[in-house]
């Protein structure tokens, strides 16, 4: 492989490790314990013992600190420590960051985590009423009171533009929440597991914010999710097959917002997506033709549509007959709408699993995992390859 | 523990005693207390704003949605008997549900009344609902129907439903909050002190004149620091708008729509989509700039539909042929609409409002006896409504047209100050007959959705449909 235009960082790291808790609406027990739980779980999954992590990743929206972690968790000494912003949209990020740790020789083995009671605690559904006058603050100050207060009503408001740009009903998002419940439903991991959906049940559930129906929502879930990256030779030593970082990308594009991306020319596309997109091809050599799994994240429906077309495996307004027709795997584990929603890092862990060939819902001799993060705000892409 | 049994025993015991009170009389032939008359017809009129014709000269009919009103016991009261419908209202009073309010009221009117008709009633207690909780408090919804007589033969039948609760917040606000503030600081105190003062504010480059929104201290063109304002003209076209069913924000009062306002100068911003009901909100609607007064410190831009609504066409319906890509924004047809109707809501009004309709219930006269039973102020009552439901739809079609039927579902209170705005939709046409869907809101959401059927004999009601009612010379008094 010609390492030009590829930069440093492919083929340099791995994913060696993967592990969770149990998914559910109410943990009963505290936001760092979840975290703690599903670091181990992650270490005993990758044969490591937490005296060899020396780095730790998480988002700036957790609310477990990285030394907590590794206090608890009865690590050492850590030589690298990172935290990503902007939501969902920092789940490859970190994973981004900890391959650069790695791939610069900063740290050894770093451990990527996301844990939080999203359901029984702070739910971010139930919307924002107040900001302090800080610049994120006023951004988002736009829209709070006209009632604009849900992350469903900052999607809508995109979801109702690319529908007028293409001539599309709602019912376009269905196929979207079918596929995630199809696969959640043979997963014993999904909280969604063995109940499928149908176009007419997409079709006949209430209302949310127009034009999102409630089954074009992901749920929301009690939970943590952890990854272990270390360098590729270290990981062939490892129990499991290395899931090589064989690209990873952040991205924002001209006029981002958070969730607000109103004001720019294009509201029925991602841009940020489309940034990413361009530097996992180049990154990665590889195309959209070339993957044979898709882990695109699926907070709300409409953004997987937009993500196929910005990621180049269907043309504009085509993304909804591309979904319905079957031509990618998509989100094997059942998504966040069928899964679990870990803000994307559960869907990280399912893209190891295929690239391991230990997916409930395995694609044959799938090498070539895409893996996107959250939509709507600035956001980053995994390419994961089976080694060698 | 045993408390808590003791007190679900008693709600179960209570909840018996409520449901015996279905299918009992609630009057028996009981008589109006006056025949019904021309002074109380001038009187509702003059309140309602109404002048259809018919309503006065020496052939004047009664205005239909009066029906109630030949019933009500007045500032004295019916008195004498105990009825099934007063031990039920008080057996609630009894249990803490101490406050009511009408929420529902449904109307036929079988043949006009005239004055000198000597009016006689029958009332039976239709339902009693399970305990509920609503944004106002825990209460039942208690529903009467009513056949009104005129000299013994049934002139109309009058179905009414109240709530009967325990206030949620006793002698507190409304239970509602108040709206988001804007999120302000330096760098866009700028809009906001523009806003406070009726103007809106985009920003200007000085460097390369690009205009830009949301507020920021440089230019996101050239990245220039720099910057004036110009005033927005006030014109715009919403370019995406979305309706929000839940979670359920009272204040807000959903299901409502946020629009994205694309500003004739280019820059977009979000706000409210005012004057169109909210599932007629659509991309491409012309709107216009007005600013409105929430509470004492919370002044926003709202954008007013400046045509009647474009009709109910979507894009691609499910299955059908989708419209080609990046076409131009639809035309805006008024296809079924009916011009809207702003009604200053003055104390004036919910007074008069009251007294027309013989309505002495403290909530609608005595603003300090209103915030002891939980409400801001004194709010009109549903009798008022219902007038200016009828009013508005004759208004449309015109000085034959007759009402037939008349029912209304209230939502958020109209209190002084508010500005109603009813709105119209014809639903169908069959014969001589219409049947039109209106909708009323105020600053607070829905006050009123309701269905009307009103006749034009011998007509057509569509052809009575003028577009616009104040460029029909026959109907301006000047």
């Amino acid at each position: 492989m010609s390492a030009k235009g590829r930069g440093l960082l492919s083929g340099r790291a791995a994913v060696a490790g993967i592990g969770a808790t149990e998914f559910s609406k109410d943990s009963g027990r505290s936001e760092l314990r979840l975290a703690v739980e599903a670091v181990r779980a992650a270490l005993d999954d990758a044969g490591l013992m937490p005296g060899d992590v020396d780095g730790l990743v998480t988002f700036t929206m957790d609310t477990s600190p990285e030394i907590t972690v590794a206090q608890a968790c009865g690590m050492g000494e850590l030589s690298f420590f990172s935290r990503v912003h902007y939501g969902g949209g920092a789940a490859c990020a970190t994973v981004l960051q900890a391959a650069l740790a790695v791939a610069a020789g900063v740290a050894e083995v770093v451990v990527c985590y996301r844990a939080f009671n999203e359901r029984s605690g702070r739910r971010f559904g139930a919307g924002v009423q107040h900001r302090e006058p800080s610049a994120e603050g006023v951004a988002l100050g736009w829209a709070l009171p006209f009632g604009l207060l849900t992350p469903a009503s900052w999607v809508a408001m995109a979801a109702q533009r690319y529908l007028h740009r293409y001539g599309l009903a709602p019912e376009a998002f269905g196929h979207v929440a079918v596929a995630g419940r199809r696969y959640a439903a043979t997963n014993p991991a999904a909280y969604f597991r063995g109940r499928p959906i149908t176009l007419a049940d997409h079709a006949a559930s209430r209302w949310i914010v127009e034009p999102l129906r409630l089954l074009d929502c992901c749920q929301e879930t009690d939970g943590g999710q952890a990854l272990v990256v270390t360098s590729v030779e270290r990981a062939r030593d490892l129990p499991h097959p290395p899931a090589v970082i064989a690209a990873a990308a952040q991205g924002a594009g001209r006029g981002q917002e958070q969730m607000t991306g109103f004001y720019r020319d294009d509201l029925g596309g991602l841009p940020e997506a489309g940034v990413v997109a361009r530097r996992l091809w180049r990154t990665s050599g590889l195309g959209p033709g070339d993957v044979d799994v898709g882990i695109l994240y699926d907070h709300f429906t409409p953004f997987v549509l937009m993500q196929l077309e910005e990621f180049g495996f269907c043309g504009r307004g085509e993304a909804p007959d591309f979904v319905a027709e079957g031509h990618l795997p998509l989100n094997t584990h059942g998504g966040q709408l069928g899964e679990a929603y870990l803000h994307g890092m559960n869907g990280i862990a399912e893209g190891v699993r295929q690239v391991r060939g230990t997916s409930v819902n395995q694609v044959p001799g799938a090498s070539r995992v895409l893996v996107t993060a959250g939509t709507g705000v600035p956001t980053s892409g995994l390419v994961l390859t089976a080694d060698g | 523990m045993g408390g808590d049994v003791t007190a679900r025993l008693e709600a179960y015991d209570l909840a018996a005693r409520l449901k015996a009170y279905e299918g009992r009389p609630a009057a028996t032939a009981r008589a109006g207390k006056d025949p019904v008359n021309a002074p109380m017809i001038r009187h509702w009129c003059e309140a309602m704003g109404d002048t259809h014709p018919a309503y006065t000269g020496p052939d004047a009919i009664a205005p239909p949605t009066m029906l109630q009103v030949w019933t009500m016991g007045g500032l004295s009261g019916h008195g004498g008997r105990a009825h099934a419908y007063d031990e039920l209202l008080a057996l609630l009073d009894e249990s803490g549900c101490t406050s009511v309010v009408a929420t529902d009221c449904e109307q036929e009117y079988l043949r006009p009344l005239r004055p000198g008709d000597e009016i006689t009633y029958d009332s039976v207690v239709e339902s009693v609902s399970e305990r509920k909780t609503t944004r106002l408090g825990t209460g039942y919804f208690v529903t009467t129907r009513t056949d009104v007589r005129a000299g013994g033969a049934l002139a109309g039948t009058h179905r009414f439903r109240i709530l009967k609760y325990a206030p949620a917040r006793p002698g507190g606000g409304t239970g509602r909050g108040t709206r988001p503030r804007p999120v302000v600081n330096r760098d866009n105190a700028g809009f906001w002190e523009g806003v406070r003062r009726h103007t809106l504010l985009v920003q200007r480059c000085t460097g390369c004149g690009t205009l830009r929104h949301p507020w920021l201290p440089g230019c996101t063109a050239c990245g220039c620091p720099d910057w004036d304002t110009v005033e927005a003209s006030g014109e715009g076209r919403v370019h995406s708008y979305v309706v929000v069913h839940h979670p359920p924000f009272p204040v807000f009062d959903p299901p409502y729509a946020v629009g994205l306002v694309e500003l004739a100068e280019g820059v977009r911003m979000i706000g409210n989509v005012v004057g169109v009901p909210y599932d007629k909100v659509r991309i491409g609607l012309p709107v216009r700039l007005e600013f409105r007064t929430y509470d004492e410190e919370l002044t926003l831009p709202v954008w007013r539909a400046r045509e009647s609504v474009p009709g109910p066409a979507e894009p691609g319906e499910p299955g059908g042929p989708a419209e080609p890509a990046d076409r131009a924004e639809p035309p805006d047809v008024p296809v079924h609409a009916l011009p809207p109707l702003e009604i200053p809501v003055t104390r004036t009004l919910i007074v008069a409002g009251a007294l027309a309709s013989r309505d002495y219930q403290d909530v609608h006269h005595d603003p300090e006896l209103a915030r002891r039973r939980g409400s801001p102020d004194i709010f009109m009552n549903i009798l008022t409504t219902n007038g200016l439901v009828g009013r508005y739809v004759t208004d449309q079609f015109g000085p034959a047209s007759v009402l037939r039927k008349v029912a209304i579902r209230l939502g958020a209170p109209c209190h002084p100050g508010d500005t109603l705005v009813l709105t119209g939709t014809v639903e169908s046409v069959a014969g001589d007959t219409a049947t039109v869907r209106v909708t009323g809101t105020n600053r607070a959401g829905r006050h009123v959705t309701g269905t009307v059927t009103v006749t034009v004999p011998g007509e057509d009601p569509s052809e009575a449909l003028s577009d616009d009612p104040r460029e029909d010379p026959s109907e301006d008094p000047s």
